[in-house]
């Protein structure tokens, strides 16, 4: 056995000297325990386009374990309740906040069906950004992709992200961002985004589960097959959490389909509604 | 062989003197070739920004005060961008027009940071990156972080009716010109802060062409029988942004307190409705 996964580790060495020397310092031990050998793009890069929307049977709207949440998601949403229990770390699916997070989110929870100032009603429900990960287990999206940049274009309420894998630094610590600024790259078939800048007001979910501006995202979409994307992204923030926490979702690939407009602000009235403002 | 090369270099010569400086095309006036995709296409490619001023009027422009209470902040006289200066309304529409400047504080979509159209989101103040493929096309912008969708794929417009802001988008390939066919749009979108208007009939011609490396000839035809009596055009140039830091940030403007809904200033929260 100890020398077939030698000889497994030194083919991924060849194959990664000859097909893409730019990204074999990356290998990761789970690359050579699954070494799916992804069709590649011509500067080497795994190809990773194409149509993609996640498949963990998980919601925006309560990303945490506990059925309380996902009854009353059943009761006022009508929709099944989700079975996909996306925070992974810590093992109870619960969000480690510090103890006066916790004391906020659970004002965000109490107040999110009746919200009294617009600041404690969803931001997505309110037409703005989803943020980066939450963006990732809403609606589908489609990877373009070149030497230097991964492009996804998200069709709800057309967000878009640019992934830039050239090198480049973030922009400076005072620039805040809906959707962060993101720096990727290749480890082996995993995708890396680093992603930071992040405003502080996104949210995780329509509850309210929060972060701050000093969040720190590390993506890694890994590919696992020909169709699947197991996304983890690890979530730190010193000033709102007690320890990184990390989310998952897995993804599949959807058949080619063009995206078409979603227009979310223009039409959107769930605030006049939860404020009984005039339309 | 020296006499065919020098036939070959004078009818280079020649043709490239007889081009007009904006169609080159494939050399511009510095004589540096234009990037082109494996498939040989021009590449668009990058980051690029109009210098003009029509976001505010897409006609000539005096300068003037601004109005929204900051006189300072005023508006830059700008040389239009539509041939001849003049739009062909129909009596009515010219009315409606007139009407629309009048108002524009409030009735300009602007106002809510609503997707502006196409072509006005060419023209707002702000940078937009083009990223191309051989079947498709995608200009994303700095504005509302809106998104064009170019299908460059043989396909053509969806069946309609269908209104959207930003229009149905297909392209093609004339020779290095790209062409785009761009319709269903909304009556909902302005052409610039001046209230010049469209209605859902509108169709547009956009032709993407390139001058040198790092600049863009940009027209578009406007043809919409319901408010204009003939067909008209605009052209500018699209310039290359090219620090080296460049990306595209965010302009969420509606996401603002003043205009986000909620937060604008005749909004009264009745909270626990």
């Amino acid at each position: 056995m100890a020398h077939r996964w030698f000889g497994s580790a030194v083919a991924v060495v060849i194959a990664g000297t000859l097909m893409a020397p730019q990204y074999v310092g990356g290998q990761t031990a789970t690359s050579a325990e699954k070494p799916w050998d992804p069709p590649r793009t011509r500067d080497g890069q795994p190809d990773i386009q194409g149509y993609w929307s996640q498949r963990s049977d998980i919601t925006t709207y309560s990303i945490q374990a506990g059925f309380v949440d996902r009854e009353e998601h059943t009761r006022i949403g009508g929709q099944n309740p989700q079975k996909g229990r996306p925070v992974i770390d810590p093992p109870s699916g619960v969000i480690p906040y510090q103890p006066w997070a916790a004391e906020k989110a659970q004002l965000h929870h109490a107040q999110h069906r009746q919200p009294s100032k617009p600041e404690y009603f969803d931001p997505v429900s309110r037409c703005f950004e989803e943020g980066v990960p939450r963006m990732n287990y809403q609606g589908n999206m489609r990877v373009l992709q070149f030497p230097n940049q991964i492009v996804i274009l998200h069709e709800f309420n057309h967000h878009y992200r640019v992934i830039y894998l050239d090198g480049r630094p973030h922009v400076g610590d005072t620039l805040k961002l809906w959707m962060g600024d993101s720096r990727g790259r290749w480890e082996g078939n995993t995708l890396v985004v680093d992603v930071t800048n992040h405003n502080d007001k996104t949210w995780f979910d329509i509850v309210g589960s929060f972060h701050s501006d000093a969040m720190r995202v590390t993506e890694r979409w890994t590919f696992t097959g020909p169709d699947r994307i197991d996304y983890v992204a690890t979530i730190d923030d010193p000033k709102v959490f007690t320890q990184p926490w990390k989310l998952r979702v897995q993804i599949g690939r959807n058949k080619p389909e063009e995206q078409w407009e979603s227009a979310i602000c223009e039409g959107n009235k769930a605030v006049h509604v939860a404020f009984g403002l005039p339309w | 062989m020296t006499g065919r090369l020098a036939r070959w270099a004078i009818v280079t010569t020649a043709t490239i003197l007889s081009l007009a400086p904006l169609s080159a095309g494939v050399q511009g006036g510095g004589g540096q070739a234009v990037s082109r995709t494996l498939d040989g296409r021009p590449d668009l490619s990058g980051v690029w920004q109009v210098i003009n001023g029509a976001a505010w009027n897409i006609q000539d422009q005096n300068a003037a005060p601004g109005p929204h209470g900051a006189p300072w902040l005023g508006i830059p006289a700008s040389r239009g961008v539509v041939e001849g200066n003049e739009i062909p309304y129909q009596p009515w529409a010219r009315a409606k027009k007139d009407e629309n400047y009048k108002n524009r504080l409030t009735l300009d979509p602007e106002v809510n940071c609503y997707l502006p159209g196409v072509p006005r989101i060419t023209y707002m103040p702000f940078p937009f990156q083009i990223v191309q493929t051989p079947t498709y096309i995608a200009i994303l912008y700095e504005y509302v972080h809106a998104i064009r969708h170019i299908y460059v794929d043989g396909s053509t417009h969806p069946a309609g009716p269908i209104e959207w802001w930003m229009g149905d988008s297909r392209g093609r390939w004339e020779g290095d010109t790209l062409v785009v066919s761009v319709r269903h749009f909304n009556a909902d979108t302005w052409f610039d802060r001046a209230g010049n208007f469209h209605s859902e009939e509108m169709q547009l011609t956009e032709r993407y062409s390139f001058v040198d490396r790092d600049t863009i000839n940009y027209e578009v035809t406007v043809e919409d029988p319901k408010v204009f009596t003939r067909p008209w055009k605009m052209s500018m140039l699209l310039y290359r942004r090219k620090e080296p830091n460049v990306q595209l940030l965010e302009h969420p403007c509606y996401s603002f307190d003043g205009v986000a809904v909620g937060t604008r200033p005749n909004d009264k929260i009745a909270p626990g409705r």
